[in-house]
């Protein structure tokens, strides 16, 4: 039986920890971590980010916005702008239609979910004011929070919330999260306040599902969603697509004393030197996507600060079971010793990244399986496992697209390597126009990109299951589909555990995938913009929450 | 006055007697210039030489391999070990100039021939051709210059895959509407001249007119025109590759190099000076070689 | 002569709408060739098989391409420019939002660059092989043979971040005085001008020296004529047509070709409205941009043509 109750959903935590960087203090951690801390909360003490690099200039080792910010207490006001790496005529306010980062962000301005996620990626109460489960997992009832009004005025209904989620379901619609709603089997309206989810299978990680952008509640009954009505702590003044859009404050937010600005706009700027250009010369005051040469530039400027966090998004090799040479299991396992990681995390990624193990947990969730050996560049293993699979000297073609991140950056490095062990591979570098629907999982050797999913569950059921639509490689392997079902439906954590390091185990050395380096998400924001220590390792922006906890210090 | 004179024109004494007779003695200015003009060769010639020699022989001269990572600073300074420093990913820049030199100055000096060849051969000889079929012409240029590049490419790159030849087609398609459209104007105006409509009561015919009549007059401005495509492609070869369509890494166009180092920018990186320099000078030669060629052909005459 | 030019306008006319029609068909077939359609573009990178089919099935993307390319052109001919399909707004909206500020753009750029390039132009080819003109010369090309993004962000560099003077993206929304407007447009303007100009300025130097070697302005020189004269009334009028056909290709870029400095700048403008349209594989509204394209640039050409017949008395019979 899990139960939430309701005052835990403000995360402000005291934050002075946070900032720890000396040396001093990261002893301090260290110790921590000796007594018996876990590495999560490791972690967080961090930062969560692992790195928060500083601006320059002020008390050596304890900069200006470290001394600011630990005393100042969130100020009221104010009017910022944000700059997202991406936004055309495709975006869209329809929250089961986001597709990048600027439309997650506007889905949690306009509209709140039944949950939300935490620093620790934990499902909080939102709009639903406590849940719980009956039965592990299949049946869930949902009360709702009183005295919630959407931005016209109209109060939140359960009607509301079935229509919310229920629409997903609904091919025309185009919904991105499909996959994860459809096992809900049924949703009703127990009375005016509470209602009931009924799944097909169970699933102790429904509250994390539900505090996905995309299952935002909107009112019942909607088809026009250009109005952003929500119940959001911001209300849209004005979208337009691929454009910009800006938000007021939503005078009648149902949080009390949230949120601190005064107005939000988002635009989209692709380009990423003029992304950095307009956060250092003052036009917007936070940018996303940053890849490691900018981040110095940031680093280094007098009023730019950068933030960096480890959220487990990978771009990863994907080898083809069904075809040809990538369906060997000596060649699979010699790409995956053709990796330099260190290479890659230093050439590629400027150090903002993690080493990775060929399997897509991340170090520091709550599943990761630290047991695992890492597997090691090994040009001469590599070499003589090529020849195992009779494809020594070949001539192997390898697709790289702008689509995936870093991936040409990474083929060309793994050219390199790959030469070492004799094997010649012919980068063929496509457009990212198009990229998914026709280059992604169709060629023998090429590269994808996963974004961070909110549970290992959902990222394991999506990308790995045997019969999912994304099994990136194609791999099938019934003892590990077995695991991913059982693992969702199993109360006792130390077992769930012990699942999940199976399933780590088996995709690492079976898979089809390579995943050299987890990448970090890099931010940059003005010196001036309060409450940025507040982490949800899930993406950018606050994992897209940020609009209601940060502030403007003028 | 025009180019006659340097070629021997068996037939058609009467007008080029007429334009001997208008051709007079030009004053000091002009003589004083000439000098400067074979100076301006010289340089020209000089300098897009060099760029041939290192296309041709570049590659051959690179220190190290242009996709070997050589060191571990990115965008290293000038140093013994790397003349023009290292790029974002810590290779050795003068390596991949003089590898990369190769594609900017062979695609791009085919494909402005080759642009200039086919507008400008359509627009003189458009301009001889029954009305009809030069409406014709003008129409299927017209509707060639207003697709997109973009969509030109993507569509060519997913229906053909990459490869060089395909770039050039790209490349000439998006570049040859514009030479035929100057070309053509060009030789609207020419045709009208008396000396055309005489070899036209003459008898002459139609390929006649148009390479002995009407093309000597318009080749300053053809060539002056080729030179300014010459300078769009080699920029435009860095969107391509963008796009897949070009050159695939490791190597890179010099385009490509500016683009793949603009964060090195702000700290004023050599690698991204160094590239575009290599730009500015190749296109900067080729221009003054075409201008000297075509003013000396004037001068010759003299 | 009023008649002549009536005839040639109205039969060009008819000849833009029949290569309108030829782009149309050309574009609709681009488009149906690209790999990928509107519903796999709209769903992305995690569509599911079933999601697709119903998407193309609402979109109307089962029907025949003829029927789908009908549909749209009896919509495009009776005013109709039909739906955005990546996400539902009136086709005819998108382009009202986004065509004035590409016209202001392009309108500035035009009334900045094209008198500095004839100007330009002109004076180097009076100056024919003296230092003025292989300055200018040597400037012009120095200006183009600098890639447009490098330029552009250099300055953003220098002016935006350096120094602070401008902004570093060109809002539209936040223009309230004439200042605000220059400051804005000052960088995107320097940046397509730097384009532009060189082409311009060349071809204005090669046209007029083509004619001022022509035995009849070479008479006026004996008559003697002063040289700005000569060039003025002499060589530059049976210049003009070569000279506003290199104007009017250069000008017809500054639609759609500006797509750089409207990243860079982050300016709303038609160009990026196209680059969307055709990664989303938005028919409807790849097909207006293309014929807005397509138009203006046909209507530039012809501006130019009878800029050449009014110039060229000779030609007005042809």
């Amino acid at each position: 039986m899990t139960r939430h109750d309701n005052n835990s959903h403000d995360n402000r935590r005291d934050n002075k920890s946070d900032q720890l960087t000396s040396p001093q203090e990261s002893l301090q951690i260290y110790r921590a971590m000796q007594r018996g801390l876990s590495r999560r909360d490791a972690m967080k003490l961090l930062g969560a980010a692992g790195v928060l690099a500083m601006g320059v200039g002020g008390v050596p080792g304890l900069s200006p916005a470290f001394a600011a910010e630990g005393e100042a207490s969130p100020q009221r006001g104010g009017r910022i702008r944000v700059a997202a790496h991406s936004s055309s005529t495709k975006d869209s306010l329809d929250p089961a239609q986001g597709s990048t980062a600027i439309d997650y962000c506007r889905a949690y301005m306009f509209y709140n979910g039944l949950t939300q996620f935490d620093p620790d990626l934990r499902p909080q109460p939102c709009l639903a004011e406590s849940f719980e489960t009956t039965d592990n997992g299949s049946h869930w009832i949902f009360v709702l929070r009183q005295g919630v009004t959407f931005h016209d005025g109209k109060a939140l209904t359960p009607q509301d919330v079935i229509y919310s989620i229920m629409r997903h379901k609904e091919p025309a619609v185009g919904s991105k999260v499909l996959s994860m709603v459809e096992q809900i089997e049924s949703i009703r309206a127990l009375d005016q306040r509470r209602v009931e989810f009924n799944l097909s299978s169970p699933n102790i990680e429904l509250p994390s599902i539900l505090a996905v952008s995309h299952l935002v509640i909107v009112a019942d009954g909607t088809q026009d969603f250009s109005k952003g009505n929500g119940t959001g702590a911001f209300r849209c003044q004005e979208f337009s697509p691929g454009v910009r859009s800006v938000g007021v404050r939503n005078e009648n937010y149902w949080r009390e004393g949230y949120p601190y600005l005064d107005a939000i706009e988002m635009v989209g700027i692709s380009d990423e030197s003029s992304r950095v250009n307009a956060l250092l010369s003052g036009d917007v005051q936070m940018i996303n996507n940053l890849s490691g040469n900018f981040a110095e530039r940031i680093k280094q400027s007098d009023n730019g600060l950068l933030k960096a966090t480890n959220s487990g998004n990978y771009t990863d090799l994907v080898m083809r079971f069904d075809q040809q040479p990538t369906s060997r299991p000596a060649f699979r396992e010699a790409m995956k010793c053709l990796f330099d990681r260190e290479q890659i995390k230093r050439v590629a990624l400027r150090g903002y990244g993690e080493i990775a193990n060929d399997q897509p947990i991340a170090p520091g969730t709550p599943y990761y399986f630290d047991g695992l050996p890492q597997r090691e560049y090994d040009p001469e293993r590599a070499a003589s496992l090529l020849k195992q699979a009779g494809v020594a000297g070949a001539t192997v073609p390898l697709v790289a697209s702008p689509a995936a991140n870093y991936s040409e950056d990474m083929a060309v490095l793994l050219q390199q390597s790959a030469a070492a062990a004799g094997l010649k591979l012919n980068i063929n570098r496509v457009p990212a126009d198009g990229y998914w629907s026709n280059h992604w999982m169709k060629h023998p050797l090429g590269f994808g990109n996963i974004n961070p999913r909110p549970t290992a569950n959902i990222l394991l059921s999506q990308f790995f299951l045997s019969s999912a639509a994304w099994n990136e490689s194609g791999w099938k392997n019934a003892h590990f589909d077995q695991l991913v079902v059982a693992a969702r439906g199993e109360p006792d954590e130390a077992k769930r555990k012990q699942m999940y390091a199976d399933m780590q185990t088996l995709i690492h050395d079976e898979g089809g995938i390579g995943i050299p380096v987890f990448l970090s998400d890099l931010e940059g924001y003005d010196s001036r913009i309060g409450g940025m220590d507040r982490t949800v390792p899930l993406g950018s922006f606050m994992g897209y929450l940020f609009a209601e906890y940060v502030w403007w210090k003028g | 006055m025009n180019s006659l004179k340097t070629m021997p024109h068996p037939k058609a004494n009467t007008p080029q007697r007429l334009r001997h007779g208008s051709h007079l003695p030009v004053g000091a200015p002009r003589r004083r210039n000439r000098r400067r003009l074979q100076l301006t060769r010289w340089i020209g010639l000089g300098v897009f030489g060099f760029w041939i020699l290192v296309a041709l022989f570049g590659p051959l001269l690179a220190p190290h391999p242009m996709g070997a990572f050589v060191s571990d600073q990115m965008f290293g300074g000038i140093s013994a070990a790397y003349p023009l420093g290292t790029d974002y990913m810590g290779r050795d820049m003068l390596s991949r100039i003089l590898t990369g030199a190769r594609y900017t100055v062979g695609l791009a000096l085919v494909a402005a021939c080759l642009s200039s060849l086919i507008g400008a051969g359509f627009g003189m000889l458009s301009v001889l051709l029954p009305k009809w079929l030069e409406e014709s012409v003008r129409r299927v240029f017209d509707t060639l210059i207003s697709i997109p590049s973009k969509m030109m490419a993507l569509v060519m790159v997913s229906a053909f895959g990459a490869s060089i030849p395909l770039l050039i087609t790209a490349t000439v398609l998006s570049y040859a509407p514009g030479a035929f459209r100057i070309a053509h104007s060009l030789a609207t105006n020419l045709a009208t001249m008396e000396y055309v409509q005489v070899a036209h009561t003459r008898g002459e015919g139609r390929l006649y007119i148009a390479a002995r009549e009407i093309f000597p007059n318009m080749i300053q401005s053809v060539l002056t025109d080729m030179g300014m495509r010459f300078v769009f492609i080699v920029l435009l070869l860095s969107g391509m590759s963008f796009l897949g369509l070009g050159v695939q890494p490791p190597a890179a166009d010099l385009g490509s190099l500016v683009r793949e180092n603009i964060g090195g920018l702000s700290q004023g990186a050599i690698a991204v000076i160094a590239p575009a320099l290599a730009i500015g000078t190749l296109t900067i030669g080729a221009n003054l070689l075409i201008d000297s060629l075509s003013t000396s052909r004037a001068t010759q005459k003299e | 002569m009023r008649n002549t030019l009536f005839g040639l306008v109205a039969g060009r006319l008819g000849a833009s709408l029949l290569t309108l029609f030829l782009v149309s068909l050309v574009i609709f077939a681009i488009t149906s060739l690209l790999p990928g359609d509107t519903a796999q573009q709209i769903l992305g990178q995690f569509a599911t098989p079933e999601q697709v089919a119903a998407l193309r099935a609402q979109l109307g993307l089962n029907q025949p391409a003829i029927v789908r390319y009908w549909h749209w052109l009896s919509g495009f001919v009776t005013g109709d420019l039909g739906q955005s399909a990546s996400n539902g707004m009136a086709v005819a909206q998108l382009i009202n939002d986004r065509l004035p500020n590409s016209l202001i753009l392009a309108g500035i750029t035009t009334l900045v660059s094209v008198p500095i390039a004839i100007t330009m132009g002109v004076v180097a080819a009076m100056r024919r092989g003296g230092l003025i003109d292989r300055l200018l010369n040597l400037v012009t090309l120095s200006m183009v043979a600098v890639p447009e993004f490098l330029v552009a962000t250099l300055a953003v560099l220098i002016f935006a971040v350096k120094l602070n003077w401008l902004p570093a993206l060109s809002y539209v929304s936040t223009v309230d005085s004439l200042g605000d407007a220059m400051k804005i447009y000052a960088m995107p303007v320097l940046t397509l001008c730097c384009v532009l100009i060189a082409q311009m300025a060349r071809m204005t130097r090669a046209a007029l020296i083509d004619q001022l070697d022509s035995p009849y302005v070479e008479m006026a020189q004996l008559k003697g004529v002063p040289p700005i004269r000569r060039v003025m009334r002499h060589a530059l009028p049976n210049a003009v047509g070569p000279i506003a056909n290199a104007v009017a290709l250069s000008l017809s870029y500054l639609l759609g070709g500006v797509i750089i400095v409207e990243t860079i700048f982050n300016y709303p403008g038609i160009a990026s409205l196209m680059v969307d349209a055709v990664s989303n594989r938005d028919l409807s509204l790849v097909q207006a941009c293309a014929m807005l394209f397509c138009g203006t640039y046909l209507v530039l050409v012809m501006l130019a043509d009878i800029c050449a017949i009014l110039s060229n008395p000779r030609l007005r019979n042809r």
